[in-house]
């Protein structure tokens, strides 16, 4: 990882003030430890006429990208299925309007362009700071039924791959991992791996006071970080 | 002992002193000179109080200072501010103390006292435990700052159980209780508001502790998690650690700003830590003195198989489902064993795992079927006995106890029944195998001795932390 890029991304959002980063600076902290996202394109305000998308493959997901907004989705800002650049443009058009309309106080950063990604079996990767134990991670289902199961599980974190393993198997949806109704298990090493990872990072960059990948979806072969958080110490803490 | 951060002479002090010492039958600081005169302490025992001359024929000191010799544990049972009074004073031949009094953290504006106090135990090096505690039964040294009556609350006798708690109540009833379930106890020590001496000290003394064969941590909080995690892990990692964690309720740890902190709540985060450490917990009183019943009674096992024998159908089947909910190992038989069995046991048994010797069952047969069931691997069995069937007699107990010894494994009897049965509770204890009168509570207290719940991480590791 480049702890340089890191602290960059770190030091430029408190210098804002700023107490959670950009899905796009997060998705950069999280890939610095090779969690795999989606390919991307951040379009500021004024210039998405002339967006270059030579490095991404379309169908397209448009996200906004707003200091002031933490739940996209409820206020227009996740517009998905685009298939070209005019699909872009006017996505970008519409989420204007909506955001003006739903959340007038927001300031628009810039637009989030991603390449869409297969849905995979979705989970979540969270790790937190508790005043007492430190840093902690959480593994849970995830999915629009998360809140309503609370299937999760916690650990202490660091954590070695036996624990991470096994918080899976704590989970009452683990047959979703390992494969249900005819479905191909998913990667347990892979998230394995990704919840050591964001272990590591609770565990090492202070400045973080809570991280959390959602969703994650697993694949057979794979993983990908479908949206991330993260929430910084506040300066008067 | 002096492990544990310079803390161990707590629990074989050369001499304790009781500041405000009272001759008056009932008073707090007479129960505690009675009992420690009566648990057969015998190191020096000075009573300090300006008002008296002598105490029960003892002499009776002014001051701590007046003494003139080292004073390694001064219990105090005085209001705080003449505690904060009297430690402010000339203290210097005081190592440790006590501190029994309330009226500091626990209460308004008690806080700033605290605080005072923390910063003259540093200042004048003295160890404090308290205040707001009772402070520490220990059968080993005979030491016993409990000031509660002998005849109100029986003390348990020498054994390998330690106990640290927090609450001083919990830790009256609990002792109160090993007392009359005959379960015998080290050390206890009630820490109160932990402004010195906390959970990590204690635990770190008990680790190294040769008297303390298993360990009972009752938790309302926590300060120090790490401190205590490392601790903790080092206790566990040389005998069993059971805990359990009270004041569950607790509001999230952080707005529901995301879902890592909306969907947990401080108690998971307890759950996390214990696993980390190694630590079994316990859900309840009634598993606790289910788990120390069990642990007075055998080692923690290697391993996770299960052999359930019974001679009733339908208990064999809610135990198996209570085992694969606490994911016990409930393998069934080889063939080559339920060959054999099917060879030497009543013809409609079951021969698998569960073995149902049914109805038909006679002593005999459970001899057979936990022998096969040992020789098989299984690392402990939970046998359940129902005395309707007609062909049994005692002659049963004394069986299963021989087989046992003979394979140094655990068995755990469950035995649900009425009067009859409730009579026969006692025979199977003589013989040294706790009995369970609910399937589900035999197969926690199983579950205690292969160290699952919390601890099931370790185990995974092929390190579980007494292997």
């Amino acid at each position: 990882m480049d702890l340089k890029v890191v602290d960059s991304i770190i030091n430029n959002a408190q210098n804002e003030g700023r107490d959670h980063l950009f899905e796009t600076e997060a998705k950069t902290l999280i890939s610095q430890w090779d969690i795999p996202v989606p390919g991307s394109v951040l379009v500021k305000g004024s210039e998405f006429p002339d967006i270059s998308v030579d490095s991404i493959e379309p169908p397209f997901i448009l996200k906004v990208v707003s200091r002031n907004i933490l739940h996209k989705t409820e206020v227009g800002g996740v517009i998905s299925d685009l298939g070209d650049m005019d699909d872009v443009r006017n996505a970008i058009i519409r989420m204007k309007k909506d955001i003006e309309k739903n959340a007038p106080q927001a300031r628009i950063e810039g637009f989030l362009l991603e390449e869409f990604v297969p849905v995979g079996v979705e989970v979540i990767i969270g790790g937190t700071r508790d005043p007492q134990f430190g840093p902690v991670m959480m593994f849970g289902t995830g999915g629009v039924m998360v809140e309503l199961m609370k299937d999760v599980s916690f650990r202490l974190a660091p954590l070695d791959k036996s624990e991470s393993m096994a918080m899976m198997e704590d989970l009452r949806g683990y047959p979703l991992l390992t494969g249900y109704r005819g479905s191909k298990p998913v990667d347990r090493e892979q998230l394995a791996s990704v919840i050591m990872k964001v272990s590591d990072i609770i565990t090492k960059i202070k400045e973080i006071r809570e991280i959390e990948i959602n969703p994650l979806f697993a694949y057979e072969d794979g993983v990908m970080a479908v949206d991330a958080r993260v929430i910084l110490e506040l300066e008067e803490r | 002992m002096n492990t544990g951060k310079g803390m161990g002479f707590f629990f074989d002090p050369q001499s304790i002193a009781i500041i405000g010492a009272s001759p008056t039958p009932g008073k707090a600081s007479h129960v505690i000179l009675d009992n420690l005169r009566r648990t057969g302490y015998n190191g020096s025992i000075y009573p300090v109080n300006p008002k008296y001359d002598h105490i029960d024929g003892m002499k009776c000191y002014a001051s701590i200072a007046d003494i003139g010799k080292q004073v390694d544990v001064a219990i105090f049972v005085l209001p705080a501010s003449k505690v904060m009074e009297i430690l402010g004073g000339p203290v210097e031949n005081v190592r440790g103390a006590i501190i029994i009094s309330s009226g500091f953290r626990e209460v308004e504006k008690g806080e700033l006292l605290e605080e005072e106090l923390k910063r003259i135990a540093e200042e004048k090096c003295i160890r404090i435990i308290g205040p707001n505690c009772l402070g520490i039964y220990d059968a080993i040294y005979g030491v016993d700052t409990f000031l509660v009556p002998v005849e109100q609350v029986k003390r348990p006798k020498k054994g390998g159980l330690s106990i640290l708690t927090q609450s001083g109540s919990f830790a009256v009833l609990i002792m109160d209780e090993m007392a009359t379930e005959g379960i015998g106890v080290a050390r206890i020590v009630s820490y109160g508001n932990k402004v010195d001496v906390d959970e990590a000290d204690c635990l770190d003394l008990l680790a190294e502790d040769e008297a303390t064969r298993y360990v009972l941590l009752y938790i309302e909080s926590v300060e120090n998690g790490r401190e205590f995690v490392e601790a903790a892990s080092r206790c566990a990692a040389k005998k069993p650690v059971v805990a359990i964690k009270v004041g569950r309720g607790e509001a999230g740890m952080h707005a529901a700003r995301s879902h890592t902190g909306a969907l947990g709540g401080k108690y998971e985060i307890y759950r996390a830590a214990f696993r980390k450490a190694g630590i079994i917990e316990v859900d309840g009183y009634e598993d606790l003195k289910d788990a120390c019943r069990v642990l007075e009674a055998y080692n923690i096992v290697d391993g996770n198989k299960v052999l359930i024998i019974t001679d009733g159908g339908g208990i064999g089947v809610s135990m198996a489902d209570a085992c694969e909910d606490l994911g016990l190992d409930v393998r069934r038989l080889s063939q080559d064993s339920k060959k054999r069995l099917s060879s030497k046991l009543p013809a409609f048994s079951a021969t698998d795992n569960p073995i149902d010797l049914t109805a038909s069952a006679k002593d005999d047969d459970y001899f057979t079927a936990l022998e096969e069931g040992f020789l098989n691997g299984y690392d402990l069995a939970i046998v359940t006995v129902l005395w309707g069937a007609p062909a049994l007699s005692t002659r049963v107990i004394d069986g299963i106890s021989e087989v046992q010894n003979r394979y140094n494994k655990p068995v755990l009897i469950c035995s649900p029944g009425g009067e009859f049965t409730r009579n026969k509770y006692r025979l199977f204890e003589e013989k040294g195998m706790p009995v369970f009168s609910t399937p589900e509570a035999g197969v926690r207290a199983a579950a205690v001795l292969i160290g699952k719940g919390t601890v099931r991480d370790n185990m995974s590791k092929g390190a579980g932390p007494w292997i």
